[in-house]
């Protein structure tokens, strides 16, 4: 799509604010750290543990600034944007910690600032800044949309819905469509209906079972206040891609409704929170991919492949830095790592890496530090080996979320379980030929892997002071998204 | 996890099933037949991480005393390139034969220096490369990065090359290059691959050169010869361990390796002392008790000894975790055992 005037605005409004930012970093060092992740893969839960690991002391060797004791102390300081909802870090701590369940999806953006008191290497004192903001992940499946126009969308999101066990929950709408015509007048009954089912089907591909993750437009799965604004109220139709839309059609108003989703919810969203971002730590939920089935692991990877490419991504200049931020280190994390024997990280990770391999050399081809780890932020569950007659599995223990199940039952959220998800095939490859069965395709007991979901861990408290989380390799997280800043 | 195994299924078993014993892991009873026994696993991420401390913290910021040398020693070259050639002119003004003469010396000289100063200069490199070596070896046993432990393996292997007793060390290693091995682990398998022959050779080195001291100090007539004696074979120790170690160092080479060596015996040295001064004094003053001469002996060669220790600290390329590192102990039992066997 050539640049339009609107783009032009648009790049120049990031430049003028990029260099505001650089001027106000040149006395208070800050790093914006980007946390991004789709829907579910625990953006709250890391932001939550980093900031109580970091104020409260928590167990982090491999952050060397943190380990050697240079750093004097963490807290949390007013956040910048007046207009945006404080991170509710005290309720999630107290929701992790003494209620023991995981923190409520997250449904609208907010912002913590963190301030790293520390000393540098050569003895001088010096702060940094670091701003996290959290959001709901199904936002962001709006991002690749800035570069698409309707008819684009429409195409992708049909074929899309054509495909494998989608095309059974699209069926309604499928119907639907197929009595809409795109030239005639344009009908809000029509639209409405459209949208309603259209939604309806996205909501659908969200199920345990099926695990969908590119489901684009994100705000429709989490509305917010826009909830039955025009904005909301559109859906793709069957038209051809380079075809123009006759005046006052259906077509025309499905398309005028679409740029100002764009232009209402998508554009503000990047600006002001992902234009201007220096690190950035992708958060991958594979697992429930692997729970679901081969579908939802190619869905994660066009969903995670068409997200990556709205970042900009590249080595730091100085002119960057006056006029165009970009990413210089970015951190692919496959969370959740609690939820598997630690023998099988290495699996885990190599299936991260591959699927995000075309992103990742893109990424290190513009000069940007890549690392990929397993981890979690929170770690539910502890290690032991089963022994089942003459065959050892390699499990974890602990206490499933209620309404879990498992052979058939149910669980309470008060039972200990131990566990054996399934072994990782050692060549990520296998898994991405769709060598495997998931619960979208199977009964639940000839599913290959089943990946319980795990309250929070109980932990024992020392006197008043909250305990720290127990976490896998959230410091080598740290270490490598904002170490060097802390040099 | 073995390898060949097709794909195991997933399975949960609840804790408190009749059919499920949670065993203790120290426990060695075995259990009833047809139970499912669950062991609970110590937690990896506990686990304690043995580190060095690192070698010497990294210089920061200007080097003044660094430009003071440069400027000066090149204030003395540019004087003496000025003598020489006023004496060469001088030479030629009285003969033309003495003159080339004089020309073909200094131009032989000045070759000599060239090499030797690019000597130097790559034995320093290499010094140097060893050195950034180790602080990224004990980096990566930190940080478990995987991507960099096959860049200090590479490297490692290249420093190795010229070394004709690992060569089948080198081939084990270069085989596990493609495995999935975690960061810190290659870097433990190549240090259990590559260092062991090596540190038993260095251990040999400094037992002999300590006991060499001992019966030199123990029949010396003069103390000045005790302190000559004492400080070359110190030097030829280190000499020996850093080309044991890949090391090249030239003078300047030694020169700096001695600092380092020193630096780092005054770091390490009052950990010795604690643990191992009371035991020493104790030998020495039972050898004392024998004989005078023969406990100032002893007590020279463990001073090598540990001034050894401490010269494998700082030429060795990879940090000691995987390996014991040889301890005082060891070597003084070497260097009694010797004794016992003259008297």
């Amino acid at each position: 799509m050539a640049p339009g005037f609107s783009d032009i605005v648009e790049e120049a409004r990031l430049s003028a604010r990029a260099l505001l930012d650089y001027g106000d970093g040149l006395f208070h060092p800050t790093v914006r750290l980007g946390v991004t992740g789709l829907s579910r893969a625990g953006k709250t839960v890391f932001i939550t543990a980093l900031v109580h690991g970091l104020t409260r002391g928590g167990r982090f060797p491999v952050f060397e600034p943190y380990a050697t004791g240079r750093i004097a102390g963490v807290r949390l300081e007013p956040q910048p944007d007046d207009a945006v909802p404080r991170f509710d870090y005290e309720n999630h701590v107290r929701a992790l910690i003494e209620d023991r369940r995981w923190p409520n999806s997250t449904v609208d953006i907010s912002e913590l600032r963190l301030v790293i008191d520390y000393q540098r290497q050569n003895g001088a004192d010096r702060t940094l800044t670091v701003d996290i903001v959290d959001y709901p992940g199904e936002w962001l499946l709006d991002l690749p949309l800035l570069h698409r126009s309707y008819e684009q969308w429409s195409a992708e999101s049909l074929a899309l819905s054509r495909e494998g066990p989608r095309a059974k929950l699209a069926a309604l709408w499928h119907a639907h469509l197929a009595t809409l015509a795109a030239a005639a007048r344009e009908d809000e009954q029509a639209a409405r209906m459209a949208a309603k089912l259209f939604t309806d089907y996205l909501r659908a591909c969200r199920d345990e079972r099926f695990a969908m993750s590119l489901l684009p437009p994100g705000r429709f799965l989490m509305p917010g206040n826009l909830a039955d604004t025009p904005a909301l109220t559109f859906a793709p139709l069957d038209v051809a891609i380079d075809g123009s839309a006759p005046d006052g059609s259906l077509w025309a108003m499905m398309r005028r409704r679409y740029e100002s989703y764009k232009a209402v919810v998508v554009r503000p969203f990047f600006r002001d929170h992902f234009a201007r971002l220096d690190r950035q730590v992708v958060l991958v939920d594979a697992l429930s991919a692997f729970n679901a089935g081969p579908e939802a692991l190619h869905d994660l990877e066009s969903a995670l492949a068409g997200i990556l490419d709205c970042f900009r991504i590249g080595r730091s200049t100085l002119f960057s830095n006056l006029f165009r931020p970009r990413i210089d280190r970015i951190l692919f994390a496959a969370t959740k790592a609690d939820h598997l024997h630690h023998l099988s990280h290495d699996r885990l990770e190599a299936v991260l890496r591959r699927a995000v391999a075309r992103a990742a050399d893109r990424a290190r081809y513009a000069g940007a530090a890549i690392d990929v780890v397993a981890l979690s932020a929170v770690r539910a569950t502890r290690e032991a080996m089963v022994a089942r007659g003459r065959e050892k599995l390699p499990s974890i223990t602990g206490t499933p979320a209620p309404g879990e199940v498992a052979n058939g039952e149910t669980f309470d959220g008060a039972t200990e379980v131990a566990t054996f998800p399934g072994d990782l095939p050692e060549d990520p490859e296998e898994l991405f030929k769709g060598g495997f069965a998931g619960l979208s395709s199977a009964p639940s007991e000839k599913a290959d892997f089943r990946f319980l979901r795990f309250r929070p861990p109980l932990l024992e408290r020392h006197g008043d002071e909250a305990p720290a989380l127990p976490h896998i390799r959230l410091d080598r997280a740290l270490q490598f998204l904002i170490g060097d800043r802390l040099q | 996890m073995s390898e060949k195994t097709p794909q195991r299924r997933p399975a949960t078993f609840r804790l408190d099933d009749p059919g499920v014993i949670v065993m203790d892991p120290d426990a060695t009873t075995r259990p009833a037949r047809g139970t499912v026994q669950v062991t609970p696993e110590s937690d990896p991420a506990l686990l304690p991480v043995a580190l060095d401390a690192p070698l010497l913290p990294a210089r920061r910021g200007f080097r003044w005393g660094a430009l003071f040398w440069s400027a000066a020693s090149g204030l003395v070259l540019f004087g003496l390139g000025l003598g020489v050639v006023n004496l060469i002119e001088d030479l030629f003004a009285r003969s033309q034969t003495v003159g080339y003469v004089a020309l073909a010396l200094a131009a032989a000289a000045a070759l000599a220096l060239v090499v030797v100063i690019a000597r130097e200069a790559f034995g320093l490199a290499r010094l140097a490369t060893i050195e950034k070596l180790h602080l990224r070896a004990a980096e990566v046993l930190r940080s478990d990065d995987r991507a960099e432990s096959r860049a200090v393996v590479d490297e490692l292997l290249r420093l190795a090359r010229q070394n004709p007793h690992l060569a089948r060390a080198r081939a084990s290693l270069a085989g596990h290059a493609d495995d999935i091995i975690d960061g810190a682990d290659m870097i433990k398998l190549a240090e259990r691959e590559l260092m062991a022959p090596l540190d038993e050779q260095a251990r040999r080195l400094v037992s002999t050169a300590a006991q060499r001291v001992s019966v030199v100090t123990a029949i010396s007539p003069r103390a000045l010869i005790d302190v000559l004696f004492v400080f070359v074979a110190a030097l030829r120790l280190i000499r020996q361990l850093a080309r044991l170690y890949g090391g090249r160092p030239g003078t300047l080479g030694m020169l700096s390796l001695l600092r380092h060596v020193i630096g780092h015996l005054a770091i390490t040295g009052g950990m010795a002392a604690t643990d191992s001064l009371v035991q020493q004094m104790l030998g020495h003053g039972i050898a004392a008790k024998l004989s005078h001469r023969l406990g100032e002996g002893v007590l020279n060669g463990l001073l090598t000894a540990r001034l050894g220790l401490a010269a494998i600290d700082v030429t060795r390329p990879l940090p000691f975790t995987a390996l014991p590192r040889p301890a005082l102990a060891d070597l003084a039992r070497d260097l009694l055992r010797k004794r016992d066997g003259e008297e």
